[in-house]
């Protein structure tokens, strides 16, 4: 009770502890912003590559053909929940006749009611995102066209200010010829021999809807089109279909590593029933998941993270030393209060606990301060992001910059919760000396009249 | 005789509290540290930057006639013939720019590139081309004769196209180039900007021989742009009798002035394209910008610097806890020397002059904190790439991965502008620290602080 009506007292009596709990609650909203951002944007970079691509990729050295049986096999074991196939061009799309526009494009032959079920595929579609069934590819009233999805960034480009696209002006497209040209390597015969040149090929198709993901680089470069009429336009001599890679989606709750050893299986039971057991295709096919693949750089970001942390954290030093001095201060003004307590019997250890605990109150305090202004600020980036653009004219987060549309916004609590113990230590810390003087304190000495 | 009293208690005092109240030793270790960190981290962007912006300039030339769409504008020759005659201008070289499909000869794997058509000794002298080749670069001119056969139709690669960077952030060259095909596809375009018609003579798929690397140290130019001799990059990509460009680098002579030089060539453009405008092709002229380098690699260089500014208005923030520990330093200091403020005060000092006291007290703490933490930041960053040198030899750690960063050293050099803006906002986070409790200390009055019963 004695050290809880001192702490009460202390903190309505000396004003200046608010100072130090201003401090406290300024380092850890920054660090858990700055945190949370990082955070944030490295889930937001992973989770990107799981929507994009699925749970696991199966990528061989070469096309494959006879893809659909292997799907057909994947799907009939628990770990896999869905499967399809992609093969993947680089191409160059000519956008409407007489504009010049050619933009180099990463063309993607998918199923699409397949790649709906392994990705996030459907909602990402602007007229699709919301009928009923499958997205389809057809275009309405010629069935014998071949239709397409294109990137919003490929039709059109973000706004100068707001870095936002303009949907209407890509619906327009929509309907729309567009010609694609892609190529593969072929052999040509030479005075010293074969070699493979790039052949070009050439398809034309309709645009039938348009792609927003918010991720910058598949937005601004990608165009999907139907898996069997790429393969015919890239390898028009060869029958059976083929695949480049296959997408898998696992079942909710399924370990990966014992997911991956199961496809690892199949595949390799596979490769040897109906690809002639292929070394090539037995032994360096790479089967991961799509975290895995993204690892380099999601260490690169996370070593980012940590380097700032540090940064701001050292700077954060300065508020043990603010405590300190704070504290400091109040022992030396309140030494008769001291030497009044332990004359009535309190010991060295609880005068100095009186302050610790003071100190790790006025850290709590002033952590949970800075957690409700973190989380605030945290949640509201975006906002914060569009005044500093109408107040400054400054636009900080530019899609083509940081990969995402939008800045994450979530709170890490994890890291939250690690920055409020770190920080209350820190205050208990800065207290320590000043707690010490006070357990040193004399009652003699210091009530003696004068 | 008061004055020199006046002037002498002024330097004595203060230099007596910083010395002998040990308290303010903690103030001084908090700018220090602000000092050093903001010092220190600013530096290294600030080269970062200031590296980029170089590269970008090396790159871009002084400035840059050009367009943005594919089909170019025609008539460029005219121009280049104008802009070789004037004073001003150094040197010039016409561009032909475009996006190709390439595969190497002996792989099936294609990828989608940047290509430009340059003549190679015309590029060097506007641009810092010749300086970024690795096996000619003493003979620009030969860029596109490769060396194992100088007659074949070659090109210059991108260095990461071509080779892979090591986590010492190196390239291994080979001695002299392979003889390495690639094939590479456009797309033709006329003048109206519609596909060449498919069955004409214009050439869209060639073989090119790999002649030379350019390393700009620009990852997204190292990765995706191919040189190629400037006719036959016309042939790949403009169709049609009357021949275009995309751009022409201009670099101004020693002595002219970027904006000047710029606003010279702009007005010669626009002078040149009124001249024109009755021409059949002369719809193309009406895209052409007129840029410096700076404007335009803005997409590239804007970003490093917002990220620059808002991580000062960061530690601007961070600032504010130096201010606040200043703050209650000094009211610590000033409670414990109401007596010395009592007694000043009876003998005829104002209430300014124990403001300026204080002031001058507060302004020596923020020089002796930033002197220590600038010292202490040099010296960290004279050493800065030997740290990380041995930090990556002993525990395999890197500030910046160099496989993935196309980052060389990290730059250490001090600016003395960056230095001397740090050592004004510390003194001036000081004296805003020390002015609330300076402004209390000069209320106080004598007789209620000199009291026997005070004393």
């Amino acid at each position: 009770m004695l050290k809880l009506f001192l702490w009460l007292r202390y903190l309505r009596k000396r004003k200046i502890v608010f100072l130090s709990i201003a401090a406290v609650a300024v380092s850890v909203a920054l660090l858990i912003v700055v945190a949370s951002l990082f955070t944030g944007f490295i889930s937001a970079f992973e989770h990107a590559a799981v929507e994009a691509i699925g749970d696991v990729v199966l990528s061989p050295p070469m096309r494959f053909a006879k893809y659909p049986l292997l799907i057909e096999r994947l799907e009939q074991t628990e770990a896999v929940e869905a499967a399809t196939a992609m093969m993947l061009a680089p191409g160059l799309l000519h956008v409407g006749a007489g504009t010049g526009n050619v933009r180099p494009v990463e063309v993607w032959g998918i199923e699409p009611g397949r790649r709906a079920k392994v990705t996030e595929f459907k909602r990402f579609l602007l007229k699709q995102k919301d009928a009923p069934g499958e997205p389809v590819f057809d275009v309405p009233g010629a069935s014998e066209k071949t239709g397409g999805f294109v990137g919003i960034g490929v039709l059109a480009e973000p706004n100068e200010q707001t870095d936002e696209y303009d949907p209407t002006i890509a619906e327009k497209m929509i309907g729309q010829q567009v010609v694609l040209t892609t190529g593969t390597a072929s052999e040509t015969k030479e005075g010293d021999g074969a070699r493979p040149e790039l052949k070009r090929r050439v398809m034309s198709f309709t645009i039938v809807d348009v792609l927003q993901t918010g991720v910058y680089q598949f937005d601004e470069a990608s165009v999907y089109l139907p898996i069997e009429k790429l393969h015919k336009t890239l390898y028009p001599n060869e029958e059976s279909p083929t695949a480049g890679q296959i997408l898998i989606k696992l079942t909710s709750n399924t370990d990966p590593d014992a997911a991956l050893a199961v496809i690892r299986g199949v595949w390799r039971s596979f490769v040897e029933e109906h690809l002639q057991s292929d070394p090539d295709l037995m032994y360096r096919t790479v089967i991961g998941t799509a975290k895995e693949m993204q690892r380099p750089y999601v260490a690169a970001y996370r070593k980012q993270m940590g380097i700032l942390l540090v940064i701001f954290g050292v700077v954060s030093i300065g508020v043990i030393l603010l405590v300190f001095c704070i504290f400091y201060m109040i022992v030396r003004l309140k030494q008769k209060d001291i030497a009044i307590i332990k004359s009535c019997g309190a010991t060295s250890r609880s005068v100095a606990f009186i302050f610790v605990g003071f100190g790790a109150c006025v850290g709590a305090v002033g952590s949970g301060a800075g957690v409700i202004l973190g989380y605030i600020i945290t949640r509201n980036i975006n906002t914060i992001e569009n005044w500093i653009r109408i107040i400054f004219g400054l636009k900080l987060w530019r899609s083509s910059v940081y990969l995402f549309s939008k800045i994450p916004n979530q709170v890490d609590w994890f890291w939250a919760g690690r920055i409020i113990l770190l920080a209350v230590a820190a205050a208990a810390i800065g207290t320590l000396i000043p707690a010490l003087v006070a357990a040193r304190t004399k009652p003699v000495e210091i009530l003696r009249y004068e | 005789m008061f004055d020199v009293f006046r002037a002498m208690y002024k330097i004595i005092l203060p230099i007596r509290y910083l010395v002998k109240r040990r308290i303010t030793y903690f103030a001084v270790i908090s700018v220090c540290l602000c000092v050093f960190i903001v010092l220190v981290v600013m530096t290294v962007m600030a080269g970062l930057v200031d590296e980029f912006k170089q590269k970008n300039h090396q790159f871009a030339g002084d400035c840059v006639v050009g367009t943005k769409s594919l089909v170019g504008f025609a008539y460029y020759q005219e121009f280049v013939e104008l802009l070789e005659k004037t004073d001003f201008v150094e040197a010039v070289s016409a561009a032909i720019k475009s996006h190709a499909l390439i595969s190497r000869m002996d792989s099936d794997r294609k990828t989608r590139v940047e290509i430009m058509g340059i003549d190679p000794a015309k590029h060097g002298r506007a641009t810092g081309f010749g300086q970024s080749l690795h096996y000619h670069k003493d003979d620009v001119a030969r860029a596109f004769e490769p060396g194992y056969e100088p007659n074949l139709p070659s090109c210059v690669l991108g260095i990461d196209l071509e080779l892979q960077r090591d986590a010492g952030s190196t390239y291994t060259y080979q001695t002299n180039p392979s003889r390495i095909g690639y094939s590479i596809s456009c797309l033709p375009l006329t003048a109206k900007g519609a596909l060449a018609q498919a069955g004409t003579d214009m050439v869209d798929t060639k073989t090119f021989y790999y002649s030379d690397n350019s390393r700009t140290g620009l990852p997204r130019v190292d990765g995706s742009l191919v040189y190629l001799p400037f006719e036959q990059a016309q042939q790949l990509c403009m169709a049609g009798s009357v021949k275009r460009a995309n751009a022409i680098y201009v670099k101004f002579k020693p002595y002219v002035r970027l904006e000047e030089g710029c606003a010279k060539v702009a007005s010669l453009w626009e002078s040149f394209r009124q001249k024109k405008s009755g021409e059949e092709q002369a719809y193309l002229l009406e895209t052409v910008t007129v840029q410096s380098w700076k404007g335009y690699r803005r997409e590239s260089i804007a970003p490093m610097e917002q990220e620059q500014t808002v991580m000062s208005v960061m530690f601007g923030f961070v600032a504010i806890t130096t201010v606040f520990i200043v703050m209650v330093v000094f009211y610590m200091i000033i409670s414990h020397k109401s007596k010395d403020i009592g007694i000043l005060k009876s003998v005829g000092v104002s209430n300014f002059d124990v403001i300026e006291l204080f002031s001058g007290f507060a302004f020596l703490v923020g020089l002796a904190g930033s002197g220590l933490g600038l010292l202490g930041g040099w010296v960290f960053l004279v050493e800065i790439n030997q740290i990380e040198k041995w930090l990556f030899e002993r525990f395999g750690f890197q500030l910046w991965d160099r496989t993935i960063y196309a980052i060389g050293d990290i730059p250490n050099r001090v600016e003395l502008k960056v230095v001397v803006a740090i050592l004004l906002s510390a003194i001036v986070a000081c004296l805003v620290g020390a002015l609330v409790p300076s402004w209390q200390a000069a209320r106080q009055r004598p007789a209620a602080i000199l009291q026997v019963n005070q004393l």
